[in-house]
């Protein structure tokens, strides 16, 4: 079996005012090495029952793994190399805030067989970045990148920010701009989505957060999307941009609905239809594990049903849309032959594109994404 | 055996307690049922009087009982006390009319800190036009805001209530229990029938039971009942045979007969309790009296509105659960219509607005469908230019403008009482809902009572709630139907999408059309989610655009992220969103949430 391995860092210098991500302020130092110990054991339960897979990706997320030390980090990946079967070509990503970056770090990274890179940037204005809690300046982004490059990172992605309070269509632009001149290989782009449980949350609720309208954010969403293709990016899935073959491998996983082991605190992991997540809280997790159990929370085995609709809101968020050789191959029925009347009526409202070998998106339909999604959903 | 114990009709007291809502009427009630061991404390739930869940939280009492009590006073007898129970409402005024008809006193309970309320006032005037001796109580003394010397002098400047006659009590701190029942004994008259004359007895109320079918609660004024006597009612002339009588203790309990003055139910094979209308005579088929009790009058609904069930299919749902509604509630009207815009559903005539909140409440809580209700309406009398009289609740069936010679709309005369302070508050009020001022009288140096005329169609849409806030929930309501008078009406249509949304269609005096229709094309534009593309509503009279908004296309409807376990989250996420949308009606090709028919009720 093929798997992507997801490992997740729950911990970060401070916590941002918009995050909903599982992730916790470091209070201490000595939070980590119980952590770590806990990531071991879990790969070491995980690591009999999956022998005899085949890992292609791995993705070092949080949180803010480069939180770790230059060694912490390394000796995990080596740790990962002895437990799990690793194709030698497997792409390798860490997420990084560019303050939490220096040369020897780097240097570290890269030797642990790291080969992409992905910068929490967010924004390039520093009153934007200030406004969003983030530590870092514009200044420190472009140094991190310029110091990644010039130690040996040849594949970087750069993750951005947009709709942000008090941002202007013209603001979000000149962010892109310079994003853009950096010459990234990959950029994400995030609509701002106000959770439940952050700070942003809570001001939103008293009013006091002036988020841009619908049709601003339509806007900026629009026009960044013509820019990135001018520039030559391919703008493969809804919110990510790639460089030609520079398309990030282990996202590909999740969006193709393929398997994944997700390993540390609140991770998800979707194995043989199962679709499960271990204990959020870190501590809980690191219990779990001491105490030998497999620290799953809950999870859910997927009727065929859902994953046959998954599949399809997953493909459908891609350039490559859901194919009906692969589909038939998956799941051994044609997908017209469920999901004709959703298809149709789509079509028919110019919001998705049916051609010989797959459905996608149209333009508009990436847009409203949603509304489509809706019409597979039971 | 107590359950057959009968004395003599001088020892029988038959009273109801009235009171304004809230006033602790039900608190009183539990007290006297505790105090003479008609229950215990045991088994009392909070108000034993109550007993559906919707009056305890409303705090209302909808059905009137009656509930036997054995009391030994002071003076060493045993009196038999029936407590008739009754609804605390306007709108059921005239229930409350019936059920004082079977007694010969009543307790008059007035909270002591809130003091006179509207509804005292309307409850004395009952009362007295049944010639009832009043016991006025001053209740929840106990409260640290309670005046009840204040409250005593408003009774006296109401009314001919003395102040030594005035007993105060807190019901919840159980004093005065014992002197209320002692008053009730000394102060009430017993009953004047005879034991000899032919049989007839006064029908106050009726419930449908499944089991027993309908159960009429009667007060015997001449004669005796006994199980087996064929009977007869009065205003029909249908004969019945008497299958059990019985008193209430507050359960129902079988007895061998009810004599003059005495109080209880009978079973007899009623089949519908469209057949036993409340302010009946019962008499005997044998040996019948020729003479009727007073006071059997037919109600008629005054405020209508239209009941839709969100899922069409629910629709046979709907008509069981208002079938079942109707045996228990003979005041409740309900005929098939069809809506463009809704589908299939029933035009529902109700006695005032909270007998219709409580009709949609009771459907939607008790038989669990969901619904829409149109915008209450009253019944409009329409004169056409061929001479053709119509009577017309529902906007829809509105003749064509020139076939109209005049329209006519009922009239209230409404009592409000209200600290004086607020009296510029509610002059603008009732002002601005086309009311004419007749009369003002000081109860006291701070309390005033006003006597207005206004259209019924310009207080059933949130006059009350307008009313408690100008006066921070202190001035209280009544009101009663008067007359029809001509007036300038004009239909207002809705269109969403250009298409006539039928449901949404309001009669309003022409000079209020303009900014009622803007306002509520405005309300609509912001419940109605944005669709793919432009919506245009307007509000029309007679086809002609009195106002108009445009709800703009959804450009985007798109999540950010999408990675590991996003998806299952997502995907819950949109099943509940297209199950909300599903709950949605479907115009044409927008979908219209049901916020948006009952929205523009509450417009300011």
């Amino acid at each position: 079996m093929e798997l992507g391995l997801y490992l997740h860092f729950p911990y970060c210098i401070s916590k941002c005012p918009y995050c909903d991500f599982n992730s916790y302020q470091l209070k201490e130092d000595n939070q980590i090495s119980p952590y770590i110990s806990a990531l071991y054991q879990e790969i070491t339960a995980y690591s009999q029952k999956l022998k005899k897979s085949d890992i292609k990706t791995i993705y070092l997320g949080g949180g803010t793994p480069t939180i770790l030390s230059g060694v912490q980090i390394y000796n995990i990946l080596e740790f990962c190399k002895d437990k799990f079967t690793i194709d030698k070509n497997a792409e390798i990503t860490i997420e990084a805030n560019p303050r939490t970056l220096d040369g020897e770090k780097i240097k570290l990274l890269i030797e642990s067989g790291i080969n992409r890179l992905s910068l929490g940037a967010q924004s390039f204005d520093d009153l934007f970045l200030k406004k969003l809690g983030r530590l870092h300046n514009t200044q420190d982004i472009i140094d991190s990148y310029f110091l990644a490059r010039k130690i040996g990172f040849s594949n970087i992605n750069i993750d951005i920010m947009f709709a942000l309070p008090g941002q202007t269509t013209e603001d979000f632009q000149a962010t892109l701009k310079k994003a853009v001149s950096l010459k990234p290989d990959h950029l994400s782009l995030y609509n701002l989505t106000i959770k439940p449980g952050t700070e942003y949350y809570e001001k939103y609720k008293r009013n006091t957060l002036k988020l841009p309208s619908e049709d601003e954010e339509f806007d900026m969403y629009h026009r960044a999307i013509n820019f990135l293709k001018k520039n030559n990016f391919e703008h493969y899935e809804i919110a990510n941009f790639a460089r030609p073959h520079k398309r990030s491998l282990h996202n590909q996983i999740y969006w193709q609905n393929q398997p994944y082991l997700g390993i540390g605190a609140g991770a998800y992991s979707f194995i043989r239809g199962y679709r499960y997540m271990n204990f959020k809280d870190p501590e809980k997790y690191i219990k779990e594990v001491i105490n030998d159990k497999l620290p799953i929370e809950h999870g859910e085995k997927l009727s065929l049903r859902k994953r046959m609709i998954e599949t399809i809101i997953l493909g459908l968020r891609t350039k490559d849309g859901v194919s009906y050789k692969k589909y038939k191959t998956r799941f051994r029925i044609n997908l017209n032959d469920i999901f004709s009347k959703q298809i149709n009526k789509l079509v028919n409202l110019g919001l998705l594109k049916k051609d010989d070998c797959k459905i996608k998106l149209t333009n508009k339909g990436i847009f409203l994404a949603n509304i489509v999604f809706r019409e597979f959903v039971d | 055996m107590l359950e057959d114990y009968h004395c003599n009709i001088e020892n029988i007291r038959n009273f109801s307690i009235i009171a304004h809502i809230d006033h602790g009427k039900s608190t009183i009630a539990d007290r006297l049922l505790e105090f003479t061991g008609t229950i215990s404390e045991r088994e009392k739930k909070d108000q034993i009087l109550d007993d559906m869940d919707l009056e305890r939280e409303k705090g209302i009492t909808i059905k009137s009982k009656a509930v036997r009590l054995y009391y030994h006073s002071k003076d060493g007898k045993e009196y038999i006390l029936n407590l008739i129970d009754t609804p605390g409402h306007v709108d059921f005024s005239y229930e409350v009319s019936r059920s004082l008809a079977a007694c010969e006193g009543a307790l008059l309970i007035v909270d002591a800190s809130q003091g006179v309320q509207a509804q005292t006032i309307a409850n004395i005037n009952l009362a007295l036009k049944s010639n009832l001796k009043i016991i006025p109580i001053i209740n929840k003394i106990d409260l640290a805001t309670a005046n009840p010397d204040r409250v005593a002098k408003e009774l006296q400047n109401i009314s001919e209530i003395k102040d030594e006659e005035i007993i105060l009590a807190s019901a919840k701190e159980g004093i005065g229990t014992s002197d209320i029942l002692e008053a009730i004994v000394n102060k009430i008259p017993s009953p004047k029938g005879s034991l000899n004359l032919p049989l007839r007895a006064l029908i106050f109320d009726s419930v449908y039971n499944s089991y027993k079918g309908t159960i009429v609660y009667v007060r015997v004024v001449d004669g005796v009942i006994t199980p087996g006597m064929i009977i007869q009612t009065m205003s029909n002339n249908i004969k019945y045979e008497v299958m059990e009588i019985g008193i209430f203790r507050p359960k129902m309990q079988p007895i061998k007969k009810l004599t003059a003055g005495e109080v209880g139910y009978i079973i007899a094979g009623f089949k519908n309790i469209k057949d036993t209308h409340v302010g009946d005579t019962i008499i005997d088929a044998s040996n019948p009296s020729r003479e009727s009790l007073p006071g059997y009058k037919k109600v008629t609904p005054l405020v209508f509105c239209s009941i839709y069930p969100i899922d069409n299919k629910e629709y046979e749902n709907l008509k069981t659960a208002l079938d079942k509604l109707k045996l228990n509630d003979s005041s409740l009207f309900s005929e098939a219509e069809t809506s463009e815009a809704l589908g299939f559903g029933f035009r529902c005539g109700f006695l005032g607005l909270l007998h219709m909140e409580i009709i949609q409440e009771r459907l939607e809580r008790e038989y669990d469908i969901n619904l829409i209700a149109t915008t209450p309406s009253v019944m409009y009398q329409v004169t056409k230019k061929n001479g053709e009289i119509l009577k017309i609740s529902n906007p829809v069936s509105f003749p064509p403008k020139n076939e109209i010679e005049k329209i006519e709309e009922p009239y209230v005369k409404v009592n409000i009482i209200t600290p004086s302070k607020c009296i510029g508050g509610i002059m603008d009020l009732v002002q601005e809902r086309r009311g004419s001022f007749k009369n003002m009288e000081y109860i006291d140096e701070e309390i005033l009572r006003l006597d207005y005329h206004l259209p019924l169609n310009e207080i059933i849409i949130d006059f009350y709630d307008k009313l408690k806030s100008i006066s921070s929930g202190y001035a209280s309501l009544d009101y009663e139907l008067i007359e029809y008078q001509s007036s300038e009406l004009a239909k207002v249509d809705i269109l969403v999408n250009h298409q006539l949304v039928d449901a949404l269609s309001f009669i309003i005096h022409k000079d209020k059309a303009y900014t009622r229709a803007r306002k509520i094309v405005e309300k609509l534009k912001g419940i109605i989610p944005r669709q793919m593309y432009e919506v245009p509503l307007q509000a029309t009279i007679e086809g002609k655009i009195i106002a108009r908004e445009t709800i703009k296309a959804l450009k985007k409807d798109v999540t950010a992220k999408c990675y590991g376990g996003d998806i299952t989250r997502k995907r819950k996420l949109l099943e509940k969103q297209k199950a909300g949308k599903k709950r949605m009606k479907k115009i044409g090709k927008v979908e219209i949430p049901q916020e948006a028919f009952l929205g523009i009720l509450k417009i300011d």
